[in-house]
């Protein structure tokens, strides 16, 4: 589904990804760890040109990501979900759902409403239809920011610490969601620092570290077995300070 | 000295017809000062760097240069290029347009680089264009939030108009000289003069405190 080879990204002076590749299949859930400043969420807004690689290449459901047209085909089939959520302030939360489809996929206000519905009622938010993002609380943003990426019907779809900016009692509700999504086949790759998530649900974890990545393996690998010493002292940093151990 | 209520009476028609002319300029030119600034200020924003530096030069030049100067630029600059006369009324909206343009091209850049970063993004990342991003997601954000300058914009622009009796249009300024050459009543007149102007004002700004009380509801 994904493919990225050589992957590099400078910065001005600073070298943020040194040449990553890595190939991730339909319906597989790739959990991407790694201390701050690894280069693990440059590496995700790479994915979809959010940033712009230095050099490298990246091919998306068999699109090669190069020219503008390219860039915009891969974003309506790759659903981002970020970590300040970013919805849009000034339209309802079922506006914000109905905008994408309604502009880039051409769908009619009756059937895009239709859907948006749909997806609010399955992320547990069907009454908040009419209110404005700042009338909610951080985790039911996330959750419409979900419902919104999914609007698209992305075939892919990438978190960026989506639940980094959350009060802890919110960061389940998310993670449930993230977990329905994953139980239902979608292929993600989620950067986060939940441990448990990244055990429970992850296919792949992925070390990153000085943009590269170290290891990669099953989440009983990584947790359990990691072979590169500097697995095992990120993980030892984190995992004493998780109430998820 | 004697205070003559009596002239200010009988001229009021004659100033009032000039404040009508004074409201149509401002809002012709705003209106297009509006149009050209929201393309400028996008412009300076631009990812291609001569689109960037052209509007650079064009919001330099004018916010360098006196509105008395660029007027008497346009109204006598415009003849020798085309080669005939140009109407004082199309030079002081051209000028005056040109003029507002320029300010309200900062307003909207500093509006835009408000807008939380994250809101393109976004909007990228749903797979619409730049141009739709800009439409249905920057712009009406950034509206909201220059109401406020815009309004002060629309006030200094209906003050400044008062340069363009320089050329002889004849608007509220314009009028109050014509009426004081009739009758001598300096004093009288520029008093009735800036009353007019303080009250066209006023009305302006209570207007901008409506329209940004509305807006911050949401």
């Amino acid at each position: 589904m994904i493919k990225i080879r050589n992957l590099r990204k400078q910065f001005g002076e600073l070298e943020v990804l040194k040449g990553v590749s890595v190939d991730i299949a339909e319906r597989e859930v790739v959990v991407v760890i790694g201390p701050s400043g690894s280069g693990k969420s440059t590496f995700l807004r790479c994915i979809n040109y959010l940033e712009e690689p230095t050099s490298g290449e990246i091919e998306v459901d068999g699109i090669a990501l190069a020219n503008d047209a390219s860039i915009n085909q891969v974003r309506m089939e790759v659903g981002m979900v970020f970590q300040r959520f970013n919805l849009f302030p000034h339209m309802t939360v079922l506006e914000n759902i109905m905008l994408a489809p309604m502009k880039v996929r051409r769908m009619n206000r009756t059937e895009a409403e239709q859907r948006a519905r749909e997806l609010l009622a399955k992320v547990g938010l069907a009454e908040k239809a009419a209110a404005y993002p700042e009338q909610l609380s951080g985790g039911q943003q996330q959750r419409v920011a979900i419902a919104r990426a999914l609007a698209m019907r992305p075939k892919v779809m990438l978190f960026d610490e989506p639940t980094s900016a959350l009060d802890p009692e919110m960061i389940k509700e998310v993670l449930e969601v993230m977990m329905s999504l994953a139980k239902e086949g979608m292929t993600m790759v989620v950067v986060t620092h939940e441990m448990g998530f990244a055990r429970e649900v992850g296919d792949r974890v992925l070390f990153m570290d000085e943009g590269r990545i170290v290891e990669q393996g099953t989440p009983e690998d990584i947790f359990s077995r990691a072979k590169e010493e500097r697995t095992k002292l990120f993980l030892s940093k984190i995992l004493l300070l998780s109430p998820t151990e | 000295m004697n205070f003559d209520f009596d002239v200010i009476a009988r001229s009021l028609p004659l100033l009032l017809a000039g404040a009508l002319v004074t409201v149509q300029i401002t809002a012709l030119s705003v209106g297009f000062g509006l149009l050209i600034g929201m393309f400028a200020g996008i412009a300076r924003l631009s990812s291609i760097k001569p689109v960037r530096v052209l509007a650079a030069v064009y919001v330099d030049f004018i916010r360098g240069t006196p509105l008395l100067v660029q007027i008497f630029l346009i109204y006598f600059a415009i003849p020798l290029v085309i080669g005939q006369r140009v109407d004082p009324f199309v030079a002081a909206i051209t000028a005056c347009s040109i003029n507002s343009g320029a300010y309200v091209a900062e307003i909207f850049r500093s509006g835009i680089q408000s807008i939380d970063k994250g809101q393109m993004e976004a909007g990228r990342s749903l797979g619409m264009s730049w141009v739709q991003t800009m439409r249905y997601i920057i712009m009406p954000q950034a509206f909201k939030r220059i109401i406020p300058p815009l309004g002060n914009e629309f006030i200094a622009m209906l003050k400044d108009s008062s340069l363009v009796s320089v050329i002889g249009f004849e608007e509220l300024t314009r009028r109050g000289q014509l009426v004081i050459a009739r009758t001598y009543a300096s004093f009288e007149i520029w008093l009735a003069v800036a009353f007019i102007y303080l009250l066209m004002t006023f009305t302006i700004s209570r207007a901008v405190d409506y329209l940004e009380r509305r807006y911050r509801i949401k």
